[in-house]
């Protein structure tokens, strides 16, 4: 090789190390989620820094939980969503139904995956393809408000015998319109959804075969459970609970002053229900069972994922991104908890040694991590199946129909629905 | 002559583009959809006639909610325009401080589309609402406003009935629009004032109720704030389930964009052919001045 070949040779590769460095270095991301005032400043500060960092310059496009579903749904069917963005867990078999919705993380080199349980990878998983990482894990918790259980003189249940029995004690001791628990609409259904499958052993879908794992009979049991519940006074009539119109229980007046002292939330919404108790404490508690109960049947599930667009011109540059935000000191001691405790291990052993987990949403999420519970799959969620479960239910609490026609309705709709997913 | 013609035609240009684009065009691509599987994250694909024919033989929620509907249009704009109307007779008549009155009595209107306002109405008939009070203060028993499926419906349809205000302030004008003369000569041949009202006023209002009845029964064909902020799912056993909401549902929860539009074109058929029954009817009772029958 001449002086002058080896001289060129050397300036092609030079340039297009250059090339290739300034590609890595200097892409121009965009990044979309949902959330609050709070989670909005962490993380656009955050995205400064770890742009900085990397040399990136990240755009930040950030909405109120309402109506992101549409805008994501339109900005993806159009091909024009952020390189980096915030998904729903249970949207995920919307937006990626084979696995080929986003780009798949597993094959980026920038993102540290050793961080992450394999198994709640495995849950962002479709097809074999990494659709997202998994931010935070979330779960439903029982939360009691413990002076009301003072006031009655009674310890935290433990089981769902105790909770019964202590009804009748409220209604003894401290008036007809106590209740220990609340469970109308959703909260039913996880209910019903949760002594079945502690009944059973087995999660509500199989997603393999695209089928519902339960029997009517065992379902029927479920329902005729949540019957047994307004029957005896443990929690109101779906009917009366109705008549509060469309309002949260932590907005409600009988939650702040007692009257109901107990619920099944998710775990990160502690404070919502705690901050109406003035002068109350609300206790996180572990998953009340039913005798011979073959799983505690603990809800949880990644709460959100990250993932990066398969339309993102520079996925490299946004999987560096995303690592910094999750795994990186840099990202992770500005972020904190606005995301819920993170489900990143660094960012958990940062967050822990610097006194940022602690206090009931720690313990809560404690429990949920703790506890055992058949896998929940995106498509308990999907809003079809969701549907026919609260509506069906709804009947049977209006008693328009019998527990165990609801059951076999409710699982021959599911079936179909879930055939057709 | 020619050139003035092009200016005007590009004076028009940005309303008729929008027109085009934002409202002619979705209006022809949801036909379209109406006949296709859509998803939004699929291409459409051609279905024929299924959504509809799944709507009218195995969609019972679709059922449930076009009778939901129908009733709610039935009985809110009938209620809606005699109280109206009992109101700008009210107000038509020479009284202290009218004026306050007059806009006093607007002013629900102007806040009536607002959440703000549906939120308000779910708290005044929550069950320790300021109705259920009222109930107890006069030693009744309160009632289950919203969680009862028979009375769910009945909330929106008040809700409805209080933003009359629109509809006053256009009877108000042909109120006073009408001759004196005449309520005199009905007066000098011993017509009394219920008389006077039936036999003069209403055929003399006829062309405004034709108005307005077509204005409210459109509007409350669309209604969806009120049930959607009240209620969770479109109240108990869907009582409050109307066809807007549903098309909602259908679209943006759970992505059948197709079955939506069809749902949305059913709609529009349905206001379509009760506005041309209006019409065609129109010409047996609305009288118009000028008009040889009057």
């Amino acid at each position: 090789m001449t002086k002058h070949s080896r001289l060129a040779t050397a300036l092609v590769a030079s340039t297009a190390f250059l090339a290739l460095a300034s590609a890595a270095s200097a892409a121009d991301l965009r990044m979309s989620w949902w959330g609050g005032d709070s989670r909005h400043v962490a993380t656009q500060e955050a995205l400064k820094v770890c742009g900085a960092k990397y040399g990136h310059t990240v755009a930040a496009e950030f909405t109120g939980f309402q109506g992101h579903l549409e805008k994501l749904t339109a900005q993806i069917a159009g091909g024009t969503e952020a390189d980096i963005v915030q998904v729903n867990w249970p949207w995920l078999p919307l937006f990626s139904k084979k696995g080929d919705g986003f780009a798949d993380i597993s094959q980026l080199k920038g993102f540290d995956l050793s961080q992450f349980d394999p198994a709640q990878l495995q849950s962002a998983t479709i097809d074999g393809k990494l659709n997202g990482v998994p931010v935070s894990t979330t779960g439903r918790v029982f939360l009691f408000n413990k002076d009301v259980f003072d006031k009655a003189g009674l310890p935290l249940p433990k089981t769902w015998d105790e909770l019964i029995a202590d009804a009748k004690v409220f209604k003894e001791k401290l008036g007809p319109d106590y209740y220990p628990f609340e469970a109308i609409i959703l909260n039913a259904l996880l209910i019903v959804q949760l002594v079945t499958e502690q009944a059973t052993g087995k999660s509500m879908v199989d997603p393999e075969k695209m089928v519902i794992n339960w029997t009517p009979e065992e379902l029927r049991k479920g329902i005729e459970f949540y019957q047994n519940l307004v029957a005896t006074g443990a929690i109101r009539p779906w009917k009366v609970a109705a008549g509060e119109g469309k309002v949260e229980l932590f907005e409600m007046k009988a939650w702040a002053d007692g009257k109901i002292a107990g619920s099944y939330e998710w775990d990160s919404t502690y404070s919502k229900y705690a901050d109406p108790l003035k002068g109350q404490k609300l206790v996180p508690a572990e998953p009340l069972v039913i005798a011979d109960a073959k799983t505690p049947g603990l809800y949880r599930k990644p709460s959100m994922v990250f993932s990066i667009s398969k339309h993102s011109k520079n996925p490299e540059a946004a999987a560096q991104i995303l690592n910094c935000l999750l795994n990186e000191p840099e990202g992770v001691s500005i972020l904190k908890l606005s995301r819920g405790i993170p489900t990143s291990k660094a960012a958990y052993e940062a967050l822990k040694a610097s006194g940022d987990i602690k206090g009931p949403v720690a313990e809560a999420n404690a429990i949920v991590m703790a506890t055992d519970g058949p896998a929940v799959t995106p498509f308990d969620e999907d809003p079809r199946v969701r549907d026919v479960f609260q509506s069906t239910l709804e009947s049977v609490a209006y008693e328009q129909i019998s527990a165990a026609d609801a059951a076999v309705e409710m699982i021959d709709q599911w079936n179909d629905i879930l055939s057709r997913l | 002559m020619g050139h003035s013609r092009y200016l005007g035609l590009l004076y028009l240009a940005p309303y008729i583009i929008g027109l085009l684009v934002f409202t002619a065009l979705p209006f022809l691509a949801s036909l379209y959809l109406s006949f296709t599987d859509y998803g939004l994250m699929n291409a459409p694909a051609w279905v024929g006639a299924d959504n509809y024919l799944h709507l009218f033989t195995r969609d019972r929620t679709f059922m449930r909610s076009l009778s939901v509907t129908l009733i709610y249009v039935a009985t809110t704009v009938p209620l809606k325009l005699a109280f109206a109307l009992f109101i700008a007779a009210i107000l038509n008549y020479k009284l202290s401080f009218i004026n306050f009155f007059r806009t006093a009595y607007y002013v629900p209107s102007i806040l009536g589309g607002s959440v703000a306002i549906a939120v308000l109405w779910r708290y005044i008939f929550a069950e320790a609402g300021l109705v259920n009070m009222a109930l107890f203060a006069v030693g009744l028993d309160p009632v289950n406003w919203l969680g009862d499926p028979d009375l769910a419906l009945f909330t929106i349809t008040l809700l409805r009935v209080w933003q009359f205000g629109s509809a006053m302030v256009i009877f108000l004008a042909a109120l006073q629009s009408i001759d004196k003369s005449l309520y005199e000569a009905a007066a000098i041949d011993g017509a009394g004032k219920a008389t006077t009202f039936i036999f003069v006023t209403l055929p003399l209002i006829t062309p405004v109720i034709f108005f307005n009845l077509v204005m409210q029964m459109v509007q409350a064909f669309q209604e969806f704030n009120g049930p959607y902020i009240i209620f969770n799912n479109g109240g108990p056993l869907k009582a409050a389930y109307l066809l807007p909401l549903y098309i909602y549902e259908e679209a943006f929860k759970k992505f059948e964009m197709g079955y939506a539009s069809a749902i949305a074109w059913v709609l529009f058929v349905i206001i379509m052919v009760l506005t041309v029954v209006a019409f065609v009817t129109s010409r047996k009772w609305v009288y118009y001045a000028g008009d040889k029958r009057s």
